[in-house]
């Protein structure tokens, strides 16, 4: 069941006299979250990202377009209710410490008492921050702000996290920690919504991807399936092809590379595969393994954005 | 709930900025002042200021307690006015900073809900320091003259609802401007503006001998706090105003609470159309 669900969603912002100026940060945006899954929304800077986050929670308006968030319209409070978000350069009232930050935003959220303060100490000990609790946050650093940013998103047990470059200025070690969080909110059912440019990040934790540039989404899918590239395979062989049978297989299929006992090769069509198989049996050769090629989301998303880019 | 959180922490945030701080300082140097001033005569007779007796010249009717506090009420409203939006004007835009107003908006609670949380913790500062500076001048009356002016704390409660209609104008110009100097520049001007309007037969008005022009400027008047008006009726509180008889028999007027009424209803109008205009903004 689609947790999120958007429908040519499009936002213009105008500026200027007369607002004159116009820059659509997003265009005809359709998407559909599954419940309990990391969706990781993908997009060089200035793409749209974090202006579709902040529409799907109120904070900008459409343009045009519907969305729906737990099967209800937007602007519902009742939505935020079970909703946590982590906004990029998020900014705190400097003159409260760790723990009363939590605690604010807990009241705000309709939390209080015993329950609250259990809730925040908790937290802080997740994020790693519990000796720093009292300590007033205008002495913390920036990955310290953004864990103390992820233990208030997560005050409310939110069904539905949106998460805008959660590991921003974060170290390497709290990057993992984080993504352990993010994996064990995930096996616990939270929806994740991750907004975010670094590729390998998304790519290690997101059950789907969407990549949007220039406001359009260009591609949407679990990683292994934007990642494989169509028709072909790597084939591993138990010693390296000679070339009178790299010949006999130039005669079937379009592209034939063997790099030692790998050969690279793109077929016409899956049936050619038997066929190249055949052939190597044929010559005496093991098959060790075959599996469809891919690219790194990196060298996919150079290759998308460039293609968006070109058109 | 969630409204008293955000309220509470804007009564924080305001106290931590420093500029309540010194609204708070400046009000007990006043008090300091006072209690030191204020005195009777050695033998209980008459009362003294500095060492002097007090002289009301032109008029003869007037209770001496009542003219030395409608004195002191008439000169720190504006002081109380001025350090007032001084103090609390920057409240409104600084919400709307970029990293703030986003954590706020994705909370449960609505834009109208923030906006007048934020804005009664902002003026329930203000008031509180009205109250405050109120209480403990009636208290040195009380100690040192001898007379507990209950209609004093009357009129300072009276300021310090003026205060929270006048607010809604620093909202409104705070919302819109985003800016902590303009805002300030505007309730200024409004201030101005507003006393310009309570007087407008004697000024405004022969500017430009036109009906339009005068209609205009009367929807102006109802249409926004009157905050002079508010003062003055407050002051009547005390007592009868030396300074409405010294301009003669025909300017002498009873308190009355439709500069109240009208300021009520004017600030509620405010308030909506900035709560409209917030709710309608992307941040």
């Amino acid at each position: 069941m689609a947790i999120v669900q958007t429908q040519l969603l499009s936002k213009t912002f105008r500026s200027g006299i007369f607002r004159r100026s116009r820059v659509e940060a997003l265009k005809n945006v359709s998407l559909d979250l599954e419940r309990g899954e990391i969706f990781g929304l993908l997009g060089p800077n200035g793409a749209g990202k974090t202006t579709l986050v902040k529409i799907l929670l109120s904070i900008v308006h459409q343009t045009s377009g519907e969305a729906k968030i737990f099967d209800k319209s937007l602007g519902s409070v009742a939505i935020r209710q079970k909703c946590g978000y982590l906004p990029e350069n998020h900014r705190y009232p400097s003159f409260l410490s760790g723990i009363q930050t939590l605690l604010f935003f807990g009241r705000l959220h309709g939390l209080g008492g015993q329950m609250l303060r259990d809730k925040a100490q908790s937290l802080l000990q997740l994020v790693g921050l519990r000796d720093w609790a009292s300590v007033k946050i205008k002495r913390y650093s920036k990955g310290m702000l953004q864990r103390l940013g992820m233990a208030q998103a997560l005050l409310n047990d939110p069904e539905l996290l949106f998460l805008d470059e959660p590991t921003d200025g974060v170290d390497p070690v709290g990057r993992k920690e984080i993504r352990d969080l993010l994996k064990d909110l995930k096996a616990r059912g939270t929806t994740i919504f991750l907004n975010s440019h670094l590729l390998s990040e998304v790519e290690a934790i997101s059950d789907r991807v969407a990549i949007l540039h220039k406001g359009e989404v260009l591609k949407v899918g679990t990683v292994s399936e934007i990642t494989a590239h169509h028709l072909e395979y790597e084939i591993r062989t138990d010693k390296p092809l000679s070339d009178g049978v790299a010949q006999a297989i130039r005669q079937i299929v379009r592209d034939v590379r063997p790099e030692g006992n790998i050969l690279h090769v793109a077929v016409n069509a899956k049936s050619d595969l038997n066929r190249i198989l055949d052939i190597l049996r044929a010559e005496g050769m093991f098959i060790e393994s075959m599996a469809p090629k891919r690219s790194s989301l990196e060298d996919y998303f150079i290759e998308v954005i460039r293609s968006g880019d070109a058109t | 709930m969630r409204s008293v959180a955000m309220a509470m922490l804007t009564i924080r945030e305001a106290i931590l900025r420093g500029t309540l701080l010194f609204y708070f300082a400046v009000g007990n140097i006043i008090i300091a002042i006072v209690a030191y001033a204020v005195g009777l005569s050695p033998d209980g007779s008459t009362i003294r200021v500095f060492g002097n007796p007090v002289v009301i010249k032109n008029v003869v009717d007037l209770n001496p307690v009542d003219f030395l506090l409608i004195q002191l009420f008439r000169s720190s409203n504006f002081a109380v006015m001025f350090l007032g939006v001084f103090a609390v004007a920057g409240l409104i835009p600084s919400m709307l900073e970029k990293g703030t107003v986003e954590l706020y908006l994705s909370k449960p609670l609505s834009r109208p809900s923030l906006l007048l949380s934020r804005s009664l913790g902002a003026t329930a500062g203000v008031a509180l320091n009205i109250l405050y500076f109120g209480i403990a001048i009636w208290l040195v009356f009380g100690i040192r003259v001898g007379v507990w002016h209950w209609k004093f704390l009357v009129a300072c409660l009276l300021a310090a609802v003026a205060f929270t209609f006048y607010f809604s104008v620093v909202v409104f110009t705070g919302l819109v401007t985003r800016s902590q100097g303009f805002s300030i520049m505007l309730a200024f001007l409004f201030w101005f503006l507003s006393g310009a309007l309570a007087g407008r037969e004697f000024g405004l008005y022969r500017l430009w001998d036109n009906v339009i022009y005068h209609r205009v400027l009367d929807g102006l008047f109802y249409t926004t706090p009157q905050v002079s008006g508010m003062l003055e009726n407050a002051t009547r509180v005390i007592g009868n105003n030396p300074f409405d008889r010294m301009l003669g028999p025909h300017a002498v007027a009873d308190f009355t609470i439709m500069p109240f009424v009208y300021s009520l209803l004017s600030a509620t109008l405010i308030f909506a159309l900035a709560a409209r205009y917030f709710s309608k903004q992307d941040y």
